[in-house]
């Protein structure tokens, strides 16, 4: 158990659970990306079979950068942004055991991106997934929804920027279920218990060759 | 079938029977809608290898084989299952979709609609990291924009902020 001003985290049942606490919408910061990742060495410690990420409260899993402290980068500070941003997705990308997004809210932006590196997503009913980046003139989840989805459906969600409802995000398959906002870390921890009785270097082994499907196909 | 420019972003609105080179076409488009009453065959194409490469990448490997090999006729409700298309709307109401669809394209930001257009075009030739180098180098670019100041100006201001491509 442990938790920073922004993140909580615990571990149940050979499941660790992940709280991003930044009311009211859980806008990524240092403090929660670096939660995230204390979360992740006291998991590996405890040997947790599988790992649920959510949002507190019930508007947002996550909404993405701070737009104030994105409009003070500069061109000095800008390659450090990013960085630390990344550090933490590749830390869940590579962690050996699966991760499960827990959508209960808006997950947008930069937080689109973290649910996309997440290795399962379900969703509340509340679920809202957006790639807005391009709205304020950005990019971001690009790399994510172009290697996750065909290409047709990325075009639609980055091109436009649009929110998607979580019966769209179900029949898409950015949400491998959806169930009421109560139900959902229940359901979650239902599909982590699963995951966590695996054998775990079965599961691990999956989840590397996955991950390593994305690189391209060597040319024939 | 219409197709529709918006901000350098190519949508096509099909509507009535859409097979081989008219199916061709709007397989070249970015996005595409079609009316319920709408058709589709890859029967007819002139250049098969080059739709079902386009196919396998907008689809999928499995789908584009289904819908290239089984040579089989679909409706709109199949071809927004599949991803052939990614809204269908009553006949009566695509014009009206298609053209909306544009006015909010040529709405948002222009330099980071060319920056998406562009990079998810790339990424699928490109390694995870070269991907993600990618995408790093137009955000830095586009951090530093006019556009992207008055988007978060405006968000904060509650307005509806108006893009210039600076």
């Amino acid at each position: 158990m442990g938790a920073n001003t922004q993140t909580r985290w615990w571990v149940d049942a050979g499941v660790g659970y992940i709280v991003i606490d930044n009311p009211p919408m859980n806008v990524l910061s240092d403090e929660n990306r670096r939660g995230i990742r204390e979360a992740l060495d006291d998991f590996r410690r405890d040997e947790v079979g599988a790992v649920v990420l959510t949002g507190a409260g019930d508007r947002a899993f996550c909404a993405g950068a701070d737009l104030g402290e994105e409009q003070q980068l500069t061109d000095a500070t800008v390659g450090t942004f990013l960085a630390r941003g990344e550090q933490t997705f590749q830390v869940l990308r590579a962690y050996e055991r699966p991760v499960i997004g827990a959508i209960n809210g808006w997950a947008m932006g930069g937080g689109l991106v973290l649910a996309l590196w997440c290795d399962v997503r379900l969703g509340s009913t509340r679920a809202k997934l957006g790639a807005v980046g391009v709205k304020v003139g950005l990019m971001a989840s690009n790399v994510q929804l172009a290697r996750l989805f065909p290409e047709g459906r990325a075009r639609d969600l980055l091109l436009t920027g649009r929110t998607v409802e979580a019966d769209e995000a179900y029949r898409l398959g950015l949400l491998s279920s959806v169930v009421a906002p109560e139900r959902l870390l229940d359901e979650a921890t239902s599909w982590a218990r699963g995951m966590a009785g695996r054998p775990r270097d079965l599961v691990a082994a999956a989840k590397r060759a996955v991950n390593q499907a994305l690189e391209p196909e060597p040319a024939r | 079938m219409s197709r529709l420019e918006s901000a350098g972003i190519v949508i096509a609105a099909v509507d009535g029977r859409c097979a081989g080179p008219d199916f061709e076409r709007a397989l070249e488009a970015d996005i595409r809608l079609a009316a319920d009453a709408a058709t589709f065959s890859a029967e007819g194409v002139a250049d098969v290898a080059a739709c079902a490469r386009r196919l396998a990448r907008l689809l999928g490997e499995a789908r584009a084989k289904e819908i290239v090999l089984g040579g089989r006729t679909f409706d709109a409700a199949t071809a927004l299952r599949l991803g052939v298309v990614t809204r269908v709307v009553p006949a009566a109401a695509l014009t009206a979709a298609a053209r909306g669809l544009a006015d909010r394209l040529a709405g948002l930001p222009p330099l980071g609609v060319a920056a998406v257009r562009d990079a998810v075009r790339a990424a699928r030739g490109l390694t995870p990291d070269a991907a993600l180098a990618l995408e790093h180098a137009h955000f830095r670019r586009l951090v530093a924009t006019r556009d992207h100041r008055r988007a978060v100006e405006a968000f904060f201001e509650r307005r509806t902020p108006v893009f210039t491509g600076e």
